[in-house]
């Protein structure tokens, strides 16, 4: 289950990522240059990061240097490799010329690979202010609602009953399906604001969706020890340690997502 | 004619593969080794211990390909070694990302140490030295690093990355 969710995480990247431009819509009078461009962008020479790869971009960026997708695409090896000066103006120029297809990108990015909180919230504002009120979309890994990592970015920066707001605010959205997360997280936000009666619930329902992870059971356990429940602490905690040691917690192969938990703090509960 | 801009395309990449070669070719005869991807790090004989090899460069792996950071201990390990020992420099304005990505190599000893800092705009920035020298010398501490292994149970290199988050000198967070 683990390398299943690892690999929809992986292809998530994949997709969207590489979420390519229809290149037909640049064929029109006077534009065959960001065609060629475009075709070149998506033709898939070179494996991601390679200098064969990279150079493919450039030229395409030299063909058509309003052609967005290359510059976004260029970014992304930076990205996962940890160059963030390199990184940064690329898929800002990305951002500039197509704001509305990479906006949401680039927050979720601050927001995962370098805890930018405040970053990810400035571009999150101004893509509101792009959509209207409309859904603003999803994170690029499809772990995530980006109004989900909203939330998660204002408990970061110490606003948790803001956070809990905004998270509580998507899951009644009209038409939202609840992500394998979002209870979790809500519920640890429950807990952690002295109400382990609703952190409980929310920990339900985070099983009900997806009984896969030992979060749900370490921080179940730890709302019981709250509320003077050993016994039941203790069997929550155990399950926890189950599924940990079977490989069946959060995971991500770039990051670590917000409230993951490791093994020594599940032996650490235990021994406690 | 129907086909022809395609024929066209693929002997332009097909050209543009060649060219890429050739200069590689080139650059491979002129110093090596060859740094064919993003990220890539050549041995420099004033930074890199002459002892420390890498099995396989060209074909160093990045941590992600396979299942994230591989840490004996897993990441708390990590922030508790850094917690332990890194001594805050409160200064104002050390600020930002610091960055020191390194190899690990198929027998699990790490080296190729680079660093590279970002402030809070992304601009490049050089941190404090007692900084950067605290977080270089307790990277290169580490050594819980665990070995890289394809299906056929043989050993590889990769890369790995550490980033610090900075504020006012304070170690704020280590990602990834």
């Amino acid at each position: 289950m683990k390398h299943l969710l690892l690999l929809v995480g992986c292809l998530g990247w994949a997709v969207v990522s590489t979420a390519q431009p229809n290149c037909n819509l640049y064929k029109t009078p006077g534009n065959d240059s960001c065609y060629q461009a475009c075709v070149l962008a998506i033709s898939g020479f070179g494996a991601q990061g390679s200098m064969f790869s990279q150079m493919r971009f450039q030229r395409a960026i030299q063909m058509c240097p309003t052609l967005d997708y290359a510059y976004m695409e260029k970014a992304v090896p930076y990205l996962k490799r940890g160059d963030w000066a390199a990184w940064r103006p690329l898929i800002d120029k990305a951002v500039a010329l197509n704001p509305r297809a990479h906006l949401g990108y680039r927050a979720w990015c601050r927001y995962q690979f370098l805890h930018d909180y405040e970053g990810a919230l400035d571009d999150l504002d101004r893509l509101d202010t792009l959509f209207h009120g409309a859904d603003i979309g999803y994170g690029v890994n499809g772990d995530y609602h980006l109004n989900v990592a909203r939330g998660l970015c204002y408990k970061a920066l110490g606003h948790k009953e803001k956070a809990i707001q905004t998270i509580e605010a998507q899951l009644a959205r009209k038409g939202y399906s609840p992500m394998m997360f979002d209870y979790l997280h809500l519920g640890v936000l429950k807990w952690e604001t002295g109400d382990p009666d609703a952190a409980i619930e929310c920990f339900r329902r985070s099983i009900e969706i997806n009984d896969y992870l030992a979060e749900a059971y370490y921080y179940m356990a730890l709302a019981y020890k709250d509320k003077g429940e050993p016994i039941a602490f203790k069997r929550n905690m155990e399950q926890a340690k189950d599924y940990y040691t079977r490989n069946r917690h959060m995971g991500d192969p770039y990051t670590h997502h917000a409230d993951r938990i490791f093994l020594a703090d599940i032996e650490r509960q235990l021994k406690g | 004619m129907r086909y022809a801009k395609s024929i066209v395309l693929f002997l332009a990449l097909a050209g543009l593969e060649q060219g890429c070669r050739s200069a590689l070719d080139r650059k491979e005869t002129a110093q090596a080794p060859l740094l064919r991807h993003v990220g890539d790090t050549a041995f420099d004989p004033k930074l890199d211990d002459p002892n420390f090899k890498v099995c396989n460069p060209e074909r160093a792996q990045q941590y992600y390909a396979f299942d994230g950071l591989h840490y004996e201990g897993e990441k708390p390990k990590i922030e508790t070694h850094f917690k332990n020992r890194f001594k805050n420099k409160p200064k104002k304005g050390e600020s930002g990302w610091l960055t020191i990505r390194f190899v690990v190599n198929c027998e699990g000893r790490t080296g190729w140490f680079r660093v590279k800092g970002v402030d809070k705009a992304y601009q490049p920035k050089t941190f404090d030295a007692s900084i950067e020298q605290q977080l270089l010398t307790l990277t290169k501490e580490l050594n819980g690093w665990i070995v890289g292994l394809n299906d056929a149970g043989q050993a590889f290199d990769y890369y790995q990355y550490l980033t610090f988050k900075l504020e006012d000198g304070r170690l704020l967070e280590i990602l990834p």
